[in-house]
């Protein structure tokens, strides 16, 4: 196998977001011909398919793990002693690739987990009621929430609720519980 | 996501439905088959909406923390915008009548 071929840091960080974009970010779709002809024209496809499959299961690993630097740099060098493992300059490019590209990679990965419906987006405003300009009535005013909400890989659905203010209270007092909750989870120590 | 600060002047959904019941939960993914190492909080939230004409409808859905926060500070300027708007309305109705 000829090694020198298969390093070369820009290719492998291009085959890296390729893989990344498949496994984790939902975008299949990238042939692995099309990859070699674009990374690795001259590696055979025999030996770009074994490649390529070493490349995917290392990504999946230290995702999968959710290395921190120190595990990530373990791991590295122990695939650099493995045999059939990686060269140190890959070891390089797959340790910058990781610590550029983590956040996202994890984002996505909690995104593919949640089953229910995720709250993509939200807007408000504020609508006046009321009767005349002459009336003695107090204008009241409704509270219109927008919620945008959606499955992994689904269209967004628009949920739209009214409320006056006694309702708008109760939902701030109800959300300020969850707050409260949030924060006590947040400084015990795991 | 996205959460305006600012009024939205166009809603998307034609119907707007009544809030009649809000239960949340606090949960922890822990690990899946996709990442044995999730570890992240997440607020779980089961709406349940009536319509114009009373059916009642249930909806589901889960946020981050960074995704909840937004959400309490909405309501919170909500809460606020609506103070102002029925304090300005009750300004302008005595000034009428001056």
């Amino acid at each position: 196998m000829a090694a020198g071929e298969l390093e070369g840091g820009k290719s492998l960080n291009g085959l890296l977001n390729a893989l990344a974009q498949d496994t984790f970010h939902g975008h299949p779709g990238i042939t692995e011909e099309l990859l070699r002809s674009q990374l690795y024209p001259e590696v055979p496809p025999e030996e770009f398919r074994p490649f390529l499959a070493k490349m995917r299961g290392i990504l999946k690993s230290i995702a999968s793990a959710d290395m921190d630097f120190n595990q990530l740099e373990a791991f590295l060098t122990a695939q650099t002693k493995k045999q059939g493992g990686i060269t140190s300059d890959q070891a390089a490019v797959i340790s910058k690739f990781w610590k550029s590209h983590k956040t996202k990679i994890r984002e996505s990965l909690m995104n593919q987990s949640r089953w229910n419906s995720g709250l993509r987006g939200l807007s408000w405003r504020v609508d006046g009621k009321s009767q005349s300009r002459h009336s003695a009535q107090i204008h009241t005013p409704v509270a219109i929430i927008e919620l945008e909400l959606g499955k992994y890989g689904q269209e967004s659905e628009f949920l739209c609720l009214e409320f006056d203010e006694v309702k708008v209270n109760q939902i701030l007092k109800t959300l300020s519980e969850v707050e409260e909750s949030i924060s006590t989870l947040i400084s015990q120590p795991n | 996501m996205e959460a305006s600060s600012e009024p939205l002047l166009d809603a998307k959904s034609e119907v707007t439905n009544q809030l009649v019941d809000f239960q949340w939960k606090l949960g922890m993914a822990v690990s899946s088959d996709t990442c044995r190492s999730l570890k992240y909080p997440y607020v779980a939230v089961m709406l349940k909406v009536a319509d114009h004409s009373g059916q009642v409808k249930t909806k589901c859905f889960e946020m981050t923390i960074p995704q909840f926060q937004p959400l309490l500070l909405a309501t919170s300027s909500l809460l606020s915008a609506s103070n102002f708007y029925r304090q300005f309305k009750e300004i302008a109705a005595v000034i009428e009548t001056v």
